[in-house]
């Protein structure tokens, strides 16, 4: 039995495909429309989960989309009703993409798939719960979601038992953690629904403290919070349900000036309400976890939703609540609500038991050896080939500890927002360079942003203070814990400025040419730990195939491409006609 | 002028054009539409979201669980 998920139409467009109770392909569209977070109609997701498995549309059982449209459709009316004749301005430029694509998905789909069978809609904060509980590893767990709004729901829990999810209570829009984080992203000058991680990053600079933070206090008069968790936005500092625009004058002010200008210096103040805006999201996120569990009274916890992505929380969960064992699927944004929508359908809906269990996140496209030979030859591209895996290993291991940076291009493409090792860009981080070299040469990125270590998760616990045993989310780069304190010199590239790391831990299983590697640096430098950052430039999505690598590489300052069994120095090839700079945007 | 440019002259015009009348009709819907029901809910009081501060608790009672198959069939 095949199901195929599609989520479109609100950001980051994805499909999914399930064959037989297990996830088989998943990607998100702008991985191959070079579009972040596409919205469109996944076409090309879609036509790759049906390739990989070398199936057409007529093979697929089922379809599942991730929300209920009309639902939804009845909370952007409401909001037009509740601020008449503030939101005209919104009415005109919303009004026909609902009536032209989002009212019309089962003709879209029919059309563009041409598909003749089921369609079924998944409540999308039961999309978020499924998409979690229905591959963890928990036959029961309480069960969180935090987003910035499905179709009325922001925050919902409930509890997952078997096949079996219910969600319990939830709080609606417009009260919303999820969009007070991205209002507040706005007002410091990012892009909503892209930049929330980098306010996240910024917020260390700021100061963490809650009794001189001037803004903590602050922005307790923007969000009424019950000891149960339970949250009240107080709508005179919001404008998002009525306009294009999401802080208010009122926010402005109780903010002490303007919305920050794109790109414009970051000040002080700036750094301080990030770092206000991080603890309030804490000390809520903590007072609903810690309700749900006196609810639920379940020690295992699954959560899902944009929130969920916020790594420098997770990593506090299990040290600041009750719970025990936690888990958090990679994808945990809307573009992830597809894994929930294709289980919920075969595990709930039909009834089939569970045997699937998230083990790594590569799901998206792969190449074999052949492919990336025929195109390397095809595009005269000099290479030289590996003899074997401990030869790429131990060359690979070197370069790093030369201080080169490499591209490295393995197995299937990650499930979600972050490179795993299968499209990352690999630097030693003992190197104190490294973060300026990245930033400038390859990532262009605003200069208070980290960078990430990977671990081997036997090594782990030696250098970071995380939970014992290491939680499987920490394999997502889903969890920040401090260095130890003795390491912060000694790894300078990846110790954000308040010493800690969002650090991925990998399991041999997961991709034996990765773990060796991190291993064999770790042999020459006495640090098993590498830097990993996705594999793209600011502002463009994370490469996909052997071509995006290529044209990546030699657009930026990347020295060498390992890419399956082949190693490609920049040097010795012409440099593209592209330039990565003129791209360096949001 | 070649046929094509004309083409695209005729394509750039009738797009503008149904970009105006979308418009009209989307203010007259707005206006009309959601203009009187506005001012029928302010008569009885109705509140279309959950705006305002209180003492209680914010959660709201959910109830999601599986449901009969037909009710997935809907979109709503």
């Amino acid at each position: 039995m095949y199901i195929l998920g599609i989520s479109c139409y609100y950001h980051d467009s994805s499909a999914a495909l399930l064959k037989d109770g297990k996830i088989v392909a998943a990607a998100e569209e702008e991985r191959f429309s070079r579009k972040k977070h596409d919205t469109t109609f996944p076409d090309l997701a879609i036509k790759y989960c049906l390739e990989s498995q070398g199936i057409t549309i007529d093979d697929v059982d089922y379809v599942g989309f991730y929300e209920k449209p009309f639902i939804k459709f009845e909370r952007v009316l409401s909001q037009h009703l509740e601020c008449f004749p503030l939101s005209l301005k919104v009415f005109l430029s919303s009004t026909p993409s609902w009536i032209n694509e989002k009212l019309r998905v089962v003709s879209k789909i029919k059309k563009s798939l041409k598909y003749k069978g089921d369609i079924l809609f998944i409540d999308h904060h039961m999309g978020h719960a499924a998409s979690s509980f229905l591959v963890s590893p928990f036959k029961k767990a309480a069960i969180v979601t935090v987003d910035g709004v499905g179709e009325w729901t922001t925050t919902s829990y409930g509890i997952g038992e078997g096949n079996d999810i219910r969600l319990l209570k939830d709080i609606q829009f417009p009260n919303s953690i999820g969009l007070l984080y991205s209002t507040i992203t706005a007002y410091l000058g990012f892009t909503v629904n892209n930049s929330e991680y980098k306010v996240m990053g910024l917020a260390p600079y700021g100061n963490m403290d809650r009794k001189t933070n001037p803004w903590y206090n602050k922005l307790f008069k923007v969000v009424d919070v019950k000891d149960d968790g339970s949250y009240r936005l107080n709508m005179k500092y919001f404008k998002f349900h009525w306009a294009d625009r999401m802080p208010s004058h009122a926010m402005c002010s109780l903010l002490g000036g303007p919305i920050r200008k794109p790109e414009s210096e970051v000040d002080q103040r700036h750094k301080d309400i990030a770092a206000a805006l991080q603890m309030v999201t804490e000390d809520i996120m903590t007072k609903i976890l810690n309700h749900v569990h006196k609810e639920t009274k379940c020690n295992n916890l699954v959560m899902a939703g944009g929130v969920a992505l916020n790594s420098v929380y997770n990593g506090k969960i299990l040290k600041n609540t009750p719970f025990k064992k936690i888990w958090i699927q990679p994808a945990a944004g809307d573009g992830g609500t597809v894994i929930g929508v294709v289980h919920y359908i075969y595990n709930t809906i039909l009834g089939n038991k569970r045997t699937y269990q998230m083990t790594d996140a590569n799901l998206g496209p792969k190449y074999n050896t052949e492919q990336i030979q025929t195109f390397l030859d095809k595009n005269n591209i000099k290479y030289t080939t590996f003899k074997n895996d401990n030869e790429l290993v131990k060359t690979s291991a070197k370069l790093c500890h030369e201080n080169h940076v490499i591209g490295w291009f393995q197995d299937g493409m990650e499930w979600g927002p972050r490179a795993l090792g299968c499209r990352s860009i690999l630097a030693s981080p003992c190197n104190p360079k490294a973060k300026e070299l990245l930033n400038t040469k390859v990532k262009h990125r605003e200069k208070f942003r980290p960078f990430a270590p990977v671990v081997c998760d036997d090594d782990a616990a030696k250098y970071f203070d995380c939970d014992k045993p290491v939680p499987e989310p920490t394999d997502y780069m889903l969890m920040v814990y401090p260095v130890f304190k003795k390491w912060h010199k000694k790894i300078p590239s990846v110790t954000h400025v308040d010493g800690s790391g969002r650090l991925q831990t990998i399991r041999k299983h997961q991709n034996p040419r990765y773990y060796n590697t991190i291993k064999e640096f770790g042999k020459l430098s006495k640090i098993p730990i590498l830097i990993n950052t996705s594999f793209n430039i600011r502002g463009e999505p994370i490469v996909c195939t052997p071509h995006d690598a290529y044209k990546c590489m030699m657009g930026t300052g990347i020295d060498y491409l390992v890419m399956d069994k082949f190693l490609i120095k920049r040097s010795e090839n012409p440099k593209d006609m592209w330039d990565s700079e003129k791209y360096a945007i949001d | 002028m070649s046929f094509k440019a004309f083409k695209k002259g005729m394509h750039n015009f009738t797009t503008n054009i149904s970009i105006i009348i979308n418009t009209i009709l989307l203010i007259i819907v707005y206006f009309i539409g959601v203009g009187i029901t506005f001012i029928f809910a302010k008569m009885v009081g109705k509140h279309f979201l959950d705006m305002k501060l209180s003492k209680g608790s914010y959660w709201k009672t959910l109830n999601l669980k599986k449901k009969p198959m037909v009710s997935y069939y809907r979109q709503f």
